[in-house]
């Protein structure tokens, strides 16, 4: 769940959302950590674009994770794997 | 003392409910949504898991559920910002001020058609009441789940049902029900307005405006959110747009303490209870008091009264010199008492939880006496 393959190889993926408030962060949080993901709500940075807000590391798949959130209505900015190697 | 007067806000409160609020204030110093640093984000956690005790209490989402001052900013929040762009509104005849005036004030500056549905004491004459003021334009009705004055419990289930067959926005105001009746949004309510501090059993200065979300609320605050900071236009997503400014962490912390108490103690448990001693207080009353009741209304565990020709406050205040506790006057519901016209208004018997048959007796035996006075 924690990983994905490239290059034929099983990586570990980190990726982070951008999500729209906190409660959404924690709605977020909650559902992917139901599936299986570890995840944890993080201020953002203070010059990240846009003002404050959330972020949610998730330890997994993204794209999986963006379908879980994008099923289920919780709304995010985007997701980015952040990983060595990710896109 | 006794207070009888727990309609106007529940007292005492649940242990549970101080030692919850005691330790919010050690440990919740933290501003909610405000910041990255383990205060705040324990302080952030704590609001979240309110919010959700509110949402699965009311069958909502955690999202859709916004926390306010009290029931009044709720209505004021809910009624301008569905009325936003104008239309019908239609209010009951037995709202509290915290609807009428609102709704009354946009009227009189031609922002909104204000229609006022009577209500009787049957179920069928006030729905058609409601079904009759029904038009094209006829945007939202506003209902309370029972009257502040009499109790009544309104058919607001069958008035819901009108307004999702006309495309209406329901709002409820269940200040008086909540926490007594097992109201849910999937009564039809799209939006719930109630008070953190009666049935709920949290402390003064909360309440709640729990949406299904069919309805977009323009909001009537703006200000700092803790998320798009950057942005001069409020967030468009809930609770954001209705939660602006520093929330009432602690009180939010004491609603959900409440709730909790309220489900240990089981709802139907609370009305039986309540119920029982509005109906010990009724059975110890001698033919000079009036009771405002009809055989054909459901009842919420309030009884008002009139004791002969006293006047209400005079009442309240003889009652009060010997230690109870109750609600005289018009109870800030002038349409309400209109309807019953009682131009001295009454006075109004409203058990909690925590008092006794014995405390009931008491009463009822120096309301006895007051007349031989």
């Amino acid at each position: 769940m924690h990983s994905s393959c490239r290059n034929g190889v099983m990586v570990m993926t980190v990726c982070i959302a951008e999500m729209p408030s906190y409660t959404y962060a924690v709605k977020a949080e909650r559902l992917l950590r139901s599936r299986g993901y570890r995840c944890k709500v993080v201020r953002k940075d203070k010059n990240s674009s846009g003002g404050c807000g959330f972020l949610l590391h998730i330890y997994g798949y993204c794209l999986e994770a963006a379908e879980i959130l994008e099923r289920n209505a919780v709304p995010f900015k985007y997701i980015n794997d952040i990983s060595e190697g990710g896109a | 003392m006794i207070n009888f007067d727990n309609a106007a806000t529940t007292f005492p409160k649940p242990l549970s409910v101080r030692q919850a609020v005691a330790a919010a204030m050690k440990k919740y110093g933290g501003n909610a949504g405000r910041g990255g640093h383990p205060l705040a984000m324990r302080t952030s956690e704590a609001l979240y898991s309110a919010r959700e005790t509110v949402a699965s209490f009311f069958g909502a989402q955690p999202e859709n559920t916004v926390f306010t001052m009290n029931c009044t900013y709720a209505l004021n929040m809910a009624i301008k910002g569905i009325m936003n762009g104008g239309g019908h509104l239609i209010i009951s005849g037995m709202e509290h001020n915290s609807s009428a005036r609102p709704a009354a004030a946009l009227a009189l500056k031609n922002r909104l058609r204000l229609s006022i549905a009577e209500v009787y004491p049957e179920d069928e004459r006030t729905i058609d009441s409601f079904r009759s003021l029904i038009r094209e334009d006829t945007k939202a009705v506003v209902c309370t789940l029972a009257s502040n004055v009499t109790g009544q419990i309104l058919p607001y289930r069958e008035i819901a049902a009108l307004c999702r067959e006309h495309g209406i926005c329901f709002i409820a105001d269940g200040a008086q029900a909540c926490g007594i009746i097992d109201v849910k949004l999937s009564d039809g309510i799209n939006i719930l307005c109630t008070a953190g501090h009666k049935g709920l059993y949290g402390i003064t200065g909360t309440g709640l405006l729990v949406t299904d979300g069919k309805y977009p609320i323009s909001p009537i605050i703006q200000g700092g959110t803790g998320s798009s900071s950057l942005s001069l236009l409020q967030p468009d997503i809930l609770p954001d747009s209705l939660e602006s400014g520093t929330p009432n962490i602690i009180g939010t912390v004491s609603v959900k303490a409440g709730i909790d108490f309220v489900k240990k103690t089981g709802i139907r448990r609370i009305f039986a209870h309540e119920d029982r001693l509005c109906r010990c207080f009724m059975s110890g009353l001698d033919g000079d008091v009036r009771v405002y009741r009809e055989k054909t209304a459901e009842y919420v565990p309030i009884v008002a009264f009139n004791v002969g020709d006293i006047p209400s406050e005079s009442v309240a205040a003889q009652l009060a010199e010997k230690g109870f506790c109750l609600r005289a006057g018009f109870h800030c519901a002038a349409l309400a008492h209109a309807s019953l016209g009682t131009k001295s208004g009454t006075v109004r018997f409203a058990p909690s939880v925590f008092n006794t048959e014995q405390e009931v007796l008491r009463l009822t035996e120096t309301i006895r006496n007051m007349k031989k006075i």
